[in-house]
Parts: structure tokens; C-alpha cells; sequence
């Protein structure tokens, strides 16, 4: 369980302090899709970088079931976005001399994982998103929407616990887009807390929390009704539409 | 995977990689041509040292550029009361020898002149003497040369180099003044490059020649335990305080601290190209760190510490001097060969060597450079804020 409680964070600028976000508090449950809503300078993603370790809070706290992220040191956070994050982002931001393999194996190797076996999970990994027929290709060989399945699989190499998900389809087309929501919602049915900063109320429809922001202030928290969190089950029942995505593996897409 | 990704990134931008590492190239490789001269005189001056026999070389006061003047200085004398104190100083041989230098303004067409006493064993006093072509020195009286009349009053043995590079056969007569010639009867080679501008005569003719019949340039002593030639100098020099006895590392010693005075110059110019070297690096790391901003917050937002983009960064400025230390160095063994084929020619030495020692330092030098040029970018990338770096377009 991914929370947040009293977050604040200011930033200092000539012109005076900046409060992006305040006192935004919520539940990230597992199992689940949850959209964070707003327009462009509304604090989505300083919210997504105090929730994933990016940056520490001005004010209050972030829990990672017992772990307290905000008191953590570097070295610390360091070792629970390897472990226990895993990050999509707009604009893939894939490591440009490493190819579709490497990227995915890039996690395994920070974590220690001998060459063989982290290939050899970096590869499985790559099929499961089914670009194992492009593993030996550097980014700028592949789509838009093969490099954002690379950044999946990646974020899934080292079986996350969360993902967080920034702007996810914001560089691709209607149809690639699709697939990488699709793909984001199998993995939360897998029992993933998924976070997803979006400024695409479409794209955010599809969550089962939506999470609005405004001027850095939590405006509203719009939950479907089968997943309120005091009915929450351990794994997301799906909706006749994620049924159907489901249905059709990742890899044959 | 540090290596790997040091590795791709460096190849990932060869034109940038390969100015980078030429530009180090250059600073190894003026670095190594210059410190390349130290190593040559060293190396000419110990196989010097080798080829020469004395233990202990006695002069008239202490040895300077005066005691090899073209008027000898030490009574002849002192070698035979030397030679009467031997055993109580454990002297085993004194050679007096006369050294007559007959200069020229290009150093390859002066010769030396060594007048030995004519039994002499030239093999006590170089080592590996060998008679190349004809024979040793032997007696012989004054008779009339065939060319204008000059006498010929002793035996010439000359060193090969000097006998090739002044076209001197043997049978050759060598006219020394208007009323001294030496007839050549033999060419001969030593270790060390003493013989190589050597004329050896015996020592009586040309003494007469030079007007000197009871003095000459120095002596030299053998000893029978050449371990103790210090002490034994210490003790003659006490018996003899009007004399100067210097001993092999003595004249080492005068010799070190002139070259490393010499290489300390000479490091010091080249400090100007590895420093400029050192700031090339920098550079292309700060810009290798600026546009790969994004890439390190990305690679420190799936996890990786600070200390591992450190890693990266010194790695790859590491990977840059060492690439760039190992083409310098081979820029600077053309060098050297350069240099000893020009000095060659004007001295007759090869003055630069390239040794396994410079070859080491170089490297090292060139790795030091590397690791301190990329302590900045890799502190820089290090710090990478990854929220802001992952968001830069």
C-alpha cells in the first residue's frame, strides 16, 4: 500500500516561495488504476515525484507499507525504486546506446543480477510486451509505441510493486496508446498499484480512481463504484472492457 | 554494467571520442619525446659506465671540464707512487691515460684521443673490447709517413663508428700535428659508446706529440674488491688531498641530479600539453554529462546510486586518457626514433630512449589525468536532480 498523508512541497524561486503541492492525502490500493488528473501545472508530477522517491517532501509524509520514503536517505531510495518502483514515461526515456535487451535488463544489473540470468528475464520480460523479435535493437530503431512497451517491460524487469506511469501515452498515437493502457491495466490486475499522472480525462475514464488536482490542492477523489475502498478486493475485479483486453495476450498485439 | 555502459557511450560518439583521446595523444606523446631524452642520456651514460673499466678515476683536484683541456694537468708521477701504495690500498691497477680531443664544430668529426700506456689490456679498461678488423696496438719506432714527410711514431686502433663515419681503413696513416702521424692498424668495438669517437694511441708518442712527456689527463685504478671504491677514494683522498678520486657513483650520482634537474625542465613543459590534454577531457565529459542529463536521472530513477554514474563518468574519462595514452605513446616512440636519427647524425649517441619505466609513467600519468579531469562531470552527474532530469525534453 502506497500512502501519502499532509504532503506538502514548496519551491523557493526569485519571485518567492511556490507552493506546487498541498496537503494532498490519499490511499494508493493495490490492484488498481489510479488516474491523477489535472492541467498542465497543477502538481501531478511533483505529487509522482515525492510518491516515487524522486524528491523529498516539503511537508508530510509518504509510506510505503512500513517503509517512511520522506526520512529515507539517498542510498535508501535508491534501493526501494530498484526493488519495489517501476516507471513509465512520456517520453520513454530509454538509455539511447543500449539496446531493447540491455534497457530491459538495465534494472536486473543495478540489482546485482548475474549477466545470464538477467538476460535471460530481460528477454521473457521483452516477450511478455512481445518485442522479443526487437531485442537486439537500440531505441532509435523502434515506433513510438515499441519503444513506450521497451519502457514497460523495463519497469516490470524487476517485478515492481508499484508503477508509476507518467504521461504514458502522451508521445503515441490513439492505437499504441491503447495498448500501453491495456497493457498498465493487466499489470494492476496482477495486484500492482498503478499510478497514472495523466492530463487526458479520456485516458484517465478508463481508472478506477481518479484523483483531480488544481493548483497543487487534491479537488477530488472519483472512485468507481465497485472499488470503494472499504469493498476493495485484493485484485481488481475487471470490467467487461479490461476482460477483453485481457483476453488478448500483450505479445500477440 | 558500468563497463558496458561506459563503453557504449563512448563508442556511441566516435568522432568526439577519437579528437578527445588524439588530443591526449598528442599531450602523452610530446610528454614522452621529452622525458625520452632523460632516459636516453641515462642509458648512454650506465652503458657508459659499464664499458669503463677504472673503479676509482684519479684527476689533478676535482674533476671538471678543466681536466680534460688540451694541456694535461696530472704529473705522471702520482702513477707511480700510486702504483707503490697499491697493496696497502688494495689497488690492483693505475693506468695513466692522456685525453686529447681534437674538436670540430659538428660533434660526429671530433675524435678523442686515448693515450694508453702500449701494454696496456684494453679489456680492463672497456668492457667487450674486441678488435673488429686488423690487430691491437703494438711498438714500433719513428719512421717517415709516405704522405708530406711526417713521422709516424705510433700505432692507431680506432672505434668502428668513427672509422665508418670518417671513412679510416686500416693502413691508414692519421697526420695529428706537423710532426706526429699514427698509422691505423685496427678497428675495434666496446660496450658503451666510449670507443665511438675514440682514437687509442700509445700513451708516450703522444705525450712527445703534445709537448706533455710527464703529465696526463687522469689515472685510472683498478681495485681488487670494486665494492669498496668509496672507501678506498675516501683514504687516497686523505694520503693525496691535492689529487680528486672519483669513483663510478660518484660521477652517477653528478650525472642523476644533472638529468633530473634536466627531466623536472622538461616535465614542466610538458605539464603545459598534458594539463590542456586534462582540460579536453574535462570538457567532453561536462558536455558527454550535460546532454545526457535526462539518461542519468532515468538510469538513477530504476535505481541506480549516485556513486554509480560517478563510477561511469570516471570510468569513461579513464577509458579516454588510457586510449589516448597508448597512441601518444606510440606517437612518441616515432618521436624518439626521429630524434635519434637527427641527433645521430650530429653526435653519434641516440639521445631519447623510450623505456619500459617512461612507458609506465606515461600511462599513469595519462590515467591520473583522466581520473582528476572527470572528477567534476562525475560529481556533476552524480548530483543530476533525477525529477527535473527525467522531465528535460
Amino acid at each position: 500500500m502506497l500512502h501519502a498523508a499532509g504532503l506538502r512541497k514548496t519551491y523557493k524561486t526569485p519571485a518567492g516561495d511556490v507552493n506546487a503541492l498541498l496537503s494532498f492525502e490519499h490511499s494508493f490500493a493495490s490492484g488498481q488504476v489510479t488516474a491523477v488528473l489535472g492541467p498542465s501545472g497543477s502538481g501531478k508530477s511533483t505529487l509522482l515525484n515525492l510518491l516515487a522517491a524522486f524528491d523529498t517532501p516539503t511537508e508530510g509524509e509518504v509510506w510505503f507499507d512500513d517503509v517512511a520514503i520522506h526520512s529515507l536517505p539517498e542510498k535508501e531510495r535508491a534501493g526501494l525504486r530498484l526493488r519495489s518502483f517501476g516507471f513509465v514515461f512520456q517520453s520513454f526515456n530509454l538509455v539511447s546506446v543500449f539496446t531493447a535487451l540491455q534497457n530491459v535488463a538495465l534494472p536486473l544489473g543495478l540489482a546485482g543480477v548475474n549477466r545470464a540470468e538477467r538476460d535471460e528475464r530481460a528477454r521473457q520480460t521483452l516477450d511478455r510486451v512481445g518485442l522479443l523479435h526487437r531485442a537486439d535493437h537500440l531505441p532509435h530503431k523502434l515506433s513510438g509505441g515499441e519503444r513506450q512497451r521497451v519502457a514497460l517491460a523495463r519497469a516490470l524487469a524487476n517485478d515492481p510493486s508499484v508503477v508509476f506511469a507518467d504521461e504514458p501515452t502522451g508521445s503515441l498515437d490513439t492505437a499504441n496508446g491503447a495498448l500501453v493502457l491495456s497493457a498498465l491495466e493487466e499489470v494492476a490486475a496482477e495486484g500492482r498499484t498503478v499510478v497514472l499522472v495523466t492530463h487526458d480525462a479520456a485516458l484517465a475514464g478508463r481508472a478506477y480512481v481518479r484523483l483531480r488536482l488544481r493548483d497543487g490542492v487534491l479537488e477530488e477523489v472519483e472512485r468507481e463504484p465497485s472499488t470503494e475502498l472499504e469493498q476493495e478486493p485484493a485484485i481488481s475485479v475487471p470490467d467487461p472492457r479490461r476482460a477483453r483486453v485481457e483476453a488478448v495476450p500483450l505479445a500477440s498485439r | 554494467m558500468i563497463p558496458q555502459l561506459a563503453f557504449a557511450s563512448l563508442t556511441k560518439r566516435p568522432l568526439r571520442t577519437a579528437l578527445t583521446a588524439l588530443g591526449i595523444a598528442v599531450a602523452v606523446g610530446s610528454t614522452v619525446v621529452f622525458l625520452s631524452l632523460g632516459e636516453g642520456m641515462r642509458r648512454a651514460f650506465n652503458e657508459g659506465m659499464a664499458g669503463l673499466g677504472p673503479d676509482i678515476q684519479v684527476s689533478y683536484g676535482a674533476f671538471d671540464a678543466t681536466s680534460l683541456s688540451s694541456v694535461p694537468q696530472l704529473p705522471q708521477h702520482y702513477a707511480t707512487s700510486l702504483q707503490e701504495v697499491a697493496p696497502e690500498y688494495g689497488i690492483s691497477a693505475v693506468t695513466p691515460v692522456l685525453v686529447y680531443i681534437r674538436g670540430s664544430l659538428a660533434a660526429a668529426r671530433a675524435f678523442v684521443f686515448y693515450g694508453v700506456p702500449i701494454d696496456v689490456d684494453l679489456n680492463r679498461m672497456y668492457t667487450d673490447f674486441a678488435i673488429v678488423e686488423g690487430r691491437e696496438l703494438g711498438p714500433r719506432g719513428s719512421e717517415p709517413s709516405a704522405e708530406g714527410g711526417v713521422p709516424v711514431v705510433g700505432e692507431a686502433v680506432v672505434g668502428e663508428q668513427t672509422a665508418e663515419r670518417s671513412s679510416i681503413n686500416v693502413g691508414d696513416v692519421l697526420r695529428f700535428n706537423p710532426s706526429a702521424a699514427f698509422e691505423v692498424v685496427g678497428t675495434a668495438i666496446a660496450d658503451g659508446g666510449l670507443l665511438d669517437n675514440a682514437i687509442i694511441v700509445p700513451l708516450e708518442p703522444l705525450q712527445a706529440a703534445l709537448g706533455a712527456e710527464d703529465r696526463v689527463s687522469f689515472l685510472t685504478l683498478e681495485l681488487e674488491d670494486p665494492s669498496a671504491a668509496s672507501a678506498t677514494a675516501e683514504r687516497l683522498s686523505q694520503t693525496y688531498p691535492e689529487l680528486g678520486f672519483q669513483t663510478r657513483s660518484d660521477l652517477s650520482s653528478v650525472f642523476e641530479r644533472a638529468v633530473r634537474i634536466s627531466d623536472v625542465i622538461r616535465l614542466g613543459i610538458s605539464a603545459i600539453a598534458l594539463i590542456v590534454g586534462g582540460i579536453a577531457v574535462a570538457n567532453t565529459m561536462l558536455m558527454s554529462v550535460f546532454e545526457r542529463t535526462r539518461e542519468f536521472g532515468v538510469v538513477r530513477a530504476v535505481g541506480a546510486r549516485p556513486r554509480f554514474l560517478m563510477g561511469l563518468v570516471l570510468l569513461e574519462a579513464l577509458l579516454l586518457s588510457l586510449v589516448g595514452a597508448l597512441v601518444g605513446i606510440g606517437l612518441g616512440y616515432l618521436g624518439v626514433i626521429a630524434v635519434n636519427a637527427a641527433a645521430y647524425d650530429v653526435i653519434g649517441l641516440d639521445v631519447a630512449a623510450l623505456t619500459p619505466r617512461l612507458v609506465g609513467f606515461a600511462v599513469a600519468v595519462a590515467g591520473g589525468m583522466g581520473l582528476l579531469s572527470g572528477l567534476l562531470p562525475a560529481a556533476r552527474a552524480a548530483r543530476v536532480p533525477i525529477a527535473v532530469a527525467v522531465a528535460r525534453e
